[in-house]
């Protein structure tokens, strides 16, 4: 396949009082809603819709949604909401990273709705399931410690009611449907593309590896998803095939300006809570000394039960080595930034680093977080502007060292 | 100590492996733990041991016992426990200690089995969703904070120290964790409490002595109240400096206070 690049914003709620993080010490799921501004959110909502039509314009293969409650990280309640607005603004790929399947009760709506998404955007879906933040879980009620079954079991509801014509009955352990008979089925036949996406879950991983399907790391540092992929591929070995660059897609933080100079400083919008899926809950003030500005905070927090309720991770999600791997790269941002966690520079430096990003994971989907927190819309827009107009297409014939045995692109010091 | 004549055995009852602390001598009495589990032997259980065979089972998916994934609500539980008795040879009916959700368990066992009980005591039992106040929501904070919230004072409660109060190996922080799941399997949703047992224990026949602490800080004493008017042979008692959990931060009043109830 050919490489395909896309944007990706949280389109968080970026405009709470900064007094409030302060005083609350986190900005997830206890956090009041009466901070809530309606008229402030209607206008990052435009804002925000925008930047995706422009990355469109500017060469973007796609674009990319997600799905959070309860927080201010993403004002992105309705991934699929989100997926039908930003189809008809954009000509390319929309890519759901995803649908928390364990907080729906009948996971056939779910299929319902993307089915209509596929056919409304002529075909345009890429379907990633996930298995939600520990914030999802307490603020849907969903039980975290059925989270995995609920996960398989909806995932397999989904796939078969695309795949196996209605009507068919379906009592399973956590689901019960009597009659599954949507009359929308997805137009890419068998079904869109389906994702996992994670947070260096290693079960995830083995088992996206076992479906054969893309698994999407979000946002972790380079060394950690070279882990993904090796663990991906031993998975793979086990059953007897090989993944391609089809099977892994990246998410990264990406923050082009016209000098390194310039990009080094807006990359500070990219640290912090809502920049690090999966601590978004739990947020302490500490990072605002940082100067980070940007939506929701980073740190330890108060509450860190909050991302891992009961049953919710295994203990080597919690203590194993990727766990360490992530938190020794999210100790300040200059560790970030060294870690590959946030990659910054001018178009020519973020061009060698992307190729050397690809040399050593060769991600089939990457995916340039390219907006975030309280950066300001004009810069954004210069971002996504140089990204889709001169390193998309610089980056588009780079094959992977991992394919062509060459030597990996150094990382410009 | 009598504390330490106790270690836990394993025993194979009810479909499961089993973790069982059993002693003393005389009738039975069973003990239905909390959603916290049995941290040891404790002094309450000593003191009873005087008088009574205390048996206390690990739930399943507490402790070292197993946990089947078939368990999935307090009624599960309840037939479990029934289960359970028949397979110790446990001669019933058989007088009864349940604790906060273990209180709950009993209460569902006396509505379906009336032979099953011969007197009760609930502790600061979960089960009923109380008129005011709430009950204290463990998953929205950390495993740590919910054990402390347990106790009125903590600090002074020679029971909590011995088995909470100190720094944790990572096993004692596994375990904890290990409940909380299990406690989720079971309580989630609605959260701690059955919307149909109210409705039920005006059926319950059993002599009921229902304790409360005062000071419960995660079971509201309504609850306990509501029991009360609920079972028609059922008498709360309050007990003054004290928590959610008597039967650890008041040992020797708590034990007196069944002693007295069981023989009276």
């Amino acid at each position: 396949m050919t490489r395909k690049f896309f944007f990706f914003s949280e389109m968080g709620y970026n405009a709470y009082p900064i007094e409030a993080l302060e005083q609350y010490g986190y900005s997830a799921l206890l956090f009041p809603n009466s901070i809530f501004d309606r008229e402030k959110a209607r206008d990052l909502w435009q804002m925000f819709l925008r930047e995706h039509e422009y990355a469109s314009e500017t060469g973007f293969d796609g674009s990319v949604c997600n799905e959070h409650h309860n927080n201010v990280l993403s004002m992105q309640e309705s991934v699929n909401i989100s997926a039908a607005v930003i189809s008809q603004r954009i000509k390319g790929t929309i890519a759901l990273i995803g649908n928390p399947l364990p907080i729906h009760d009948n996971p056939v709506r779910v299929a319902e709705e993307i089915a209509m998404l596929d056919l409304i955007s002529g075909g345009r879906i890429i379907s990633g399931f996930v298995r939600g933040t520990g914030i999802e879980q307490l603020s849907t009620n969903a039980n975290p410690a059925y989270n995995r079954e609920r996960f398989e079991e909806a995932f397999a509801l989904i796939k078969k009611t695309w795949t196996v014509p209605g009507p068919f009955r379906w009592e399973g352990k956590h689901y019960h449907l009597r009659v599954v008979n949507p009359w929308q089925l997805p137009l890419q036949k068998p079904h869109p593309p389906i994702w996992a996406a994670g947070i260096l879950s290693p079960e995830t991983i083995r088992w996206a590896a076992r479906q054969r399907i893309t698994y999407l790391v979000l946002g972790s540092a380079l060394d950690a998803t070279a882990t993904c992929r090796e663990i991906y591929h031993e998975v793979a070995q086990e059953d007897g095939w090989v993944p391609t660059s089809e099977h892994l897609g990246y998410l990264i933080h990406t923050a082009v300006m016209d000098t390194d100079e310039e990009a080094y400083d807006v990359g500070r919008h990219h640290y912090g809570g809502a920049s690090v899926i999966g601590r978004s809950g739990g947020v302490a003030a500490s990072a605002l000394t940082a100067g980070t500005g940007s939506a929701g905070a980073t740190g330890g927090g108060p509450h860190p039960e909050w991302m891992a309720p009961p049953g919710y991770m295994s203990k080597q999600a919690k203590t194993g080595n990727m766990a360490r791997e992530r938190r020794m790269s999210e100790g300040s941002y200059e560790a970030a930034i060294r870690a590959g966690l946030i990659v910054t520079g001018g178009p020519k430096t973020i061009i060698q680093k992307f190729k050397h990003i690809i040399d050593r994971t060769d991600p089939g989907y990457l995916t340039f977080w390219a907006r975030e927190g309280k950066k300001p819309h004009e810069a954004t827009m210069r971002g996504i502007e140089l990204l889709g107009k001169e390193v998309i297409p610089a980056l588009r014939e780079h094959q992977s060292a991992l394919v062509t045995g060459e030597e990996v692109t150094p990382w410009p010091q | 100590m009598a504390a330490m004549k106790n270690p836990p055995q394993l025993i194979e009852a009810a479909g499961i492996t089993v973790e069982l602390r059993r002693g003393g001598s005389g009738t039975p009495l069973l003990v239905i733990h909390s959603e916290l589990g049995v941290p040891g032997w404790l002094e309450s259980f000593a003191q009873l041991a005087e008088h009574y065979d205390v048996i206390v089972p690990s739930l399943p998916g507490y402790g070292r016992s197993a946990r089947p994934d078939w368990v999935m609500d307090a009624h599960d539980l309840a037939a479990w426990v029934t289960w359970f008795a028949r397979d110790v040879d446990l001669r019933t009916p058989v007088n009864v200690i349940g604790c906060s959700l273990g209180g709950w368990v009993a209460a569902e066992i006396a509505t379906v089995a009336p032979q099953f009980f011969n007197k009760m005591v609930l502790v600061g039992a979960m089960g009923i969703k109380p008129e005011r106040g709430e009950i204290f929501d463990y998953f929205l904070e950390s495993g740590l904070t919910g054990l402390r919230r347990a106790f009125h004072r903590p600090e002074q409660s020679s029971e909590f120290m011995r088995h909470w109060g100190k720094e944790r190996t990572p096993d004692e922080d596994d375990l904890v964790e290990q409940h909380r799941e299990m406690t989720c399997r079971i309580a989630w949703k609605p959260y701690m409490h059955s919307l149909t047992l109210r409705h039920l224990l005006p059926g319950v026949r059993t002599p009921t002595l229902l304790v409360w602490g005062r000071e419960d800080a995660i079971t509201p004493i309504d609850s306990g109240e509501i029991y009360q008017r609920a079972i028609p042979r059922s008498r709360l008692v309050v007990m003054e400096n004290c928590g959610h959990m008597p039967e650890m931060e008041k040992p020797a009043e708590f034990a007196r206070l069944v002693e007295n109830f069981l023989t009276g």
